[in-house]
């Protein structure tokens, strides 16, 4: 199969495949940018909450032998709690600190998550049955399996969530206001070391929906988050990092551009292709598509 | 002649024109301030005169020289030399390595020949370190030399910045706000070591808020309001100036 | 007089360290040496670039990789002598760090992080997937010994005094490199880029030469490996590498060559323990193993809350004024 004759059903076919990776870079991203704004810092331990989201799933269901909705929600629950455990251990102490010390410390904390997964649940693939069973949906030609519905509506629940907390509620709104000036929110009492607490947790729940909701179409196993959270990285800068809109168009745009560029190029680079958007961003646009480029004082 | 000229420099944020129009020339052997209320565009004309900032219009000639293009390390290369108005000093080095860091463009030594300790590096290195010694007595700081910069006081911490910037030995040294956080008693050291360097042949431009400091030792001030030049002359007779006591009256009234 | 007795606990240091094969025969311990060696040798490079400079690479195992496969292509391949392919690894290496820098040396912090990390991912991609030159998964193998002339350094006494050589070489390179004009340039980049740009330092050739540096000697470890073992495969060259090695400088502390080289020599001899503890079972060795890097992750966080200057830090701190500077 080659350029021009990739027949439109096909093209259907990699386009929906491309959406539904790109709803969970997307979440991925939202995890990024949250704590971002938070912290002014990149969680480099990020990925790993979709590993855990995954794992724990499995985990509460095969072995605890907890109903698959019940394990969904445990599994996001307990990646929320590991998140927070690892923000006040860890983060805390240093924010407002060297941004490269909480660099490493994530860094850290992404290698330790990582194996201790592995002691945890072994370093086989594990999966998840299927939320709701059955054939594929017919579409134009193309097939739409019914857990890709299932990650496209839980990942538009979350963003909308998301929406809602961030401007409807008084935390969402402490939580805006540190991003733009975290000096100016401390001033008015807001206790952005809270938020930061916060801001670990949310990015866990989203990362770990993520983690879940994919699970029976991938499978998961201990080594699943690096990829995945350079991916999101990549989602989160391609539309400009600190923006929650941008980080889902940067999610979504990041998982056509990779499933289109398997169906006019080739399979083989197509973890390439994340990166590599991923490097020339950042060379040519670190500011992103849809952010404004900032000029550093001296 | 002239040593700097700076001739209709403009330079704009969005829609505000931080600096208009901007004309004025240093002679050489004198000391230039620049002043003007805050917000007056001073720390952003610095800015654009050390190649830190771009300009929107308008050149910087140093010696007859366009400066156009030019990146910030260049400038020092060439003989002008910057301190900050937030010092930027290397904070886990001592004062010493400081200044030495500063005589980076006077020395020659680079990874090869400092890795394989060529004939020449260690006579480089003992002049470097003597001339260092040097300007740290110049601006009396000799008994920090082996302290951190990150554990020097204020006050300090500026004078160290004047002698890392004098090791490149500028022609031109541009000083941004030298002054600000200085005690009266530093403030005079400060006052004391800028005169010292003048007579030395250094030319000095200095941003500086403190009046009494500018007064004693500039030969010639260039008033900034909103952008513009609005007065220049010898202290004596911009301190009578109507526009510029109109600016800063407009200021204090815009305080109280 | 004073330069003799400056050089004189260094010197003594480089004689015990090569003289070792005297005492110590064992061979496992020799082998486990050597490879310790090798991790010096690149975490070198990584202190002038990370250590000194502060620019962070999350991609060092990319350059090790890269001298790895450029050595083993050109000697076993190509029929290259083996200083050849080593001094083609260095160069190739260097030259891809110094390609990478152009680009990456305008990015800071985090953004430097995730793009070292991304080149990293991006080589280990190529590693398995360029399989006429890398051999893919499989990997390379029959990569000959270290040979000069008729000399094949196949004994374990050979490959470590070879190692040890080239590492003492490397840190008295490095040592001179950071006690002059160049190591004050790195430091200043580190301390403020703005006062580094202010005192008439070239910032972005200063970060393409320390990237370049790092790179090269990341190679040069690269290829000893590479001859050393005989047989590569991209699963030698993967991001937990490049973190380890980082976890090697910040444990060492940062600044300070002497404790790169302790944190290098510490963390790569942390799976093969037994080879200088004695009596330690064969179970609590595979449990090190298994443990590694659960080990390098907590160590890494541990330093950055508890040492944030790592060991030279704590060094200076109970013997104050002596080592670990510059000057």
């Amino acid at each position: 199969m080659g350029p021009g004759q990739v027949s439109w059903p096909e093209l259907l076919q990699f386009a929906i495949a491309g959406l539904k990776n790109g709803a969970i870079y997307a979440l991925v991203a939202l995890g990024f940018t949250i704590v971002y704004a938070s912290t002014n810092v990149i969680n480099f331990a990020q990925g790993e909450f979709y590993m855990l989201g995954g794992m724990f799933a499995t985990f509460g269901f095969s072995h605890l032998g907890l109903p698959l909705g019940l394990a969904a929600l445990a599994a996001v629950i307990a990646t929320a709690a590991v998140a927070v455990v690892f923000e006040l251990l860890a983060v805390r102490p240093r924010v407002g600190g060297d941004p490269m010390t909480i660099i490493i410390v994530t860094v850290g904390g992404s290698v330790l998550l990582r194996s201790l997964a592995r002691h945890a649940f072994g370093s086989n693939e594990l999966a998840l049955p299927a939320f709701s069973p059955g054939e594929s949906i017919m579409l134009g030609g193309a097939a739409i399996d019914r857990q890709t519905l299932w990650v496209w509506a839980v990942a538009a629940v979350a963003v909308f969530a998301l929406w809602l907390l961030y401007s409807r509620t008084r935390l969402g709104r402490a939580m805006r206001a540190t991003a733009i000036d975290g000096e100016a929110a401390r001033l008015v009492g807001i206790d952005t070391r809270l938020l930061v607490t916060v801001s670990f947790a949310l990015a866990a729940v989203l990362g770990a929906i993520a983690g879940v909701v994919v699970t029976p179409l991938t499978q998961t196993a201990f080594d699943v988050g690096a990829a995945v959270g350079l991916k999101g990285f990549a989602a989160a800068i391609l539309g400009g990092l600190g923006n929650p809109l941008a980080a889902v168009v940067g999610g979504l745009v990041l998982g056509l551009l990779e499933s289109l560029s398997v169906a006019f190029i080739s399979s083989t680079f197509k973890d390439a292709i994340a990166l590599a958007v991923l490097l020339l961003v950042l060379f040519v646009r670190p500011s992103g598509l849809l952010g404004r480029s900032r000029r550093e004082k001296v | 002649m002239s040593l700097l000229a700076a001739q209709g420099l403009t330079r704009r944020f969005g829609g505000l024109v931080a600096v208009d129009d901007v004309s004025f020339e240093v002679f050489e052997g004198t000391i230039l301030a620049l002043i003007g209320p805050n917000g007056a565009g001073k720390s952003t004309l610095f800015n654009l005169l050390t190649a830190f900032d771009r300009a929107d219009a308008g050149r910087v000639a140093f010696d007859g020289r366009d400066l156009a293009g030019l990146p910030p390390h260049r400038l020092v290369r060439l003989g002008l030399a910057r301190t900050f108005q937030n010092t930027q000093l290397f904070e886990e080095m001592t004062a010493l390595e400081n200044v030495l860091a500063g005589a980076h463009t006077r020395t020659r030594t680079g990874w090869a020949r400092a890795a394989l300790r060529l004939p020449g590096t260690a006579g480089e290195e003992r002049d470097a370190r003597e001339e260092a010694e040097r300007l740290l007595r110049l601006v009396g700081l000799e008994a920090v030399a082996r302290t951190h910069a990150a554990d020097l006081p204020h006050g300090t911490r500026r004078l160290l910045e004047v002698a890392r910037a004098l090791a490149s030995h500028p022609r031109l040294l541009l000083l941004d706000e030298p002054a600000a956080g200085l005690n009266s008693a530093e403030t005079g050291q400060l006052a004391h070591v800028l005169r010292q360097v003048r007579d030395s042949g250094v030319t000095l431009i200095v941003v500086e808020h403190d009046m009494g400091l500018v007064m004693e030792v500039s030969d010639e001030i260039v008033v900034l309001n909103e952008g513009r030049k609005i007065a220049e002359g010898p202290p004596l007779l911009i301190q009578k100036d109507p526009a510029v006591i109109a600016a800063y009256l407009g200021e204090e009234a815009a305080d109280a | 007089m004073a330069v003799l007795r400056r050089m004189l606990p260094g010197a003594v240091v480089a004689v015990l360290v090569l003289g070792l094969p005297l005492v110590v025969h064992d061979r496992y311990l020799l082998k486990v040496l050597s490879f310790v060696g090798i991790d010096v040798v690149v975490v070198l490079g990584l202190a002038l670039l990370f250590g000194f400079a502060g620019q962070i690479s999350l991609g060092q195992a990319a350059f090790f990789g890269i001298g790895a496969y450029t050595t083993s292509v050109l000697v076993a391949a190509l029929g290259w002598p083996w200083l050849g392919g080593v001094a083609a690894a260095v160069l190739v290496s260097a030259g891809a760090g110094a390609l990478l820098a152009l680009p990456v040396g305008r990015l800071k912090g985090h953004y430097l992080a995730m793009a070292t990390l991304g080149f990293g991912e991006i080589a280990l991609i190529a590693f398995t997937e360029l399989k006429g030159i890398t051999g893919g998964t499989d990997g390379l193998s029959g990569i000959p010994y270290p040979q000069v002339g008729s000399f094949v350094a196949r004994a374990p006494e050979a490959n470590y005094l070879l190692v040890w050589a080239v590492a003492i070489v490397a840190y008295v390179l490095a040592a001179n490199v950071v006690a002059l004009r160049p190591g004050r340039a790195l430091r200043a980049l580190h301390g403020s880029e703005a006062g580094a740009q202010a005192s008439g330092i070239d910032v972005a050739r200063t970060k393409v030469t320390a990237f370049a540096v790092a790179a090269g000697l990341a190679g040069l470890g690269g290829a000893l490996y590479a001859h050393l073992v005989g047989f590569i495969s991209p699963g030698s060259f993967t991001i937990e590498l490049s973190i380890l090695l980082v976890a090697m400088v910040a444990l060492g502390g940062m600044g300070s060559l002497p404790g790169a080289v302790v944190g290098a020599v510490l963390l790569g001899m942390l799976p093969y323990l037994d080879a200088v503890v004695p009596g330690l079972t064969k179970s609590t060795v595979e449990a090190l193993q298994s443990w590694e890097a659960d080990i390098y992750g907590a160590v890494l966080i541990l330093v950055m809350l508890f040492m944030p200057h790592g060991l030279a830090g704590a060094f200076r701190r109970f013997f104050p004024g002596r080592g670990g500077e510059g000057s």
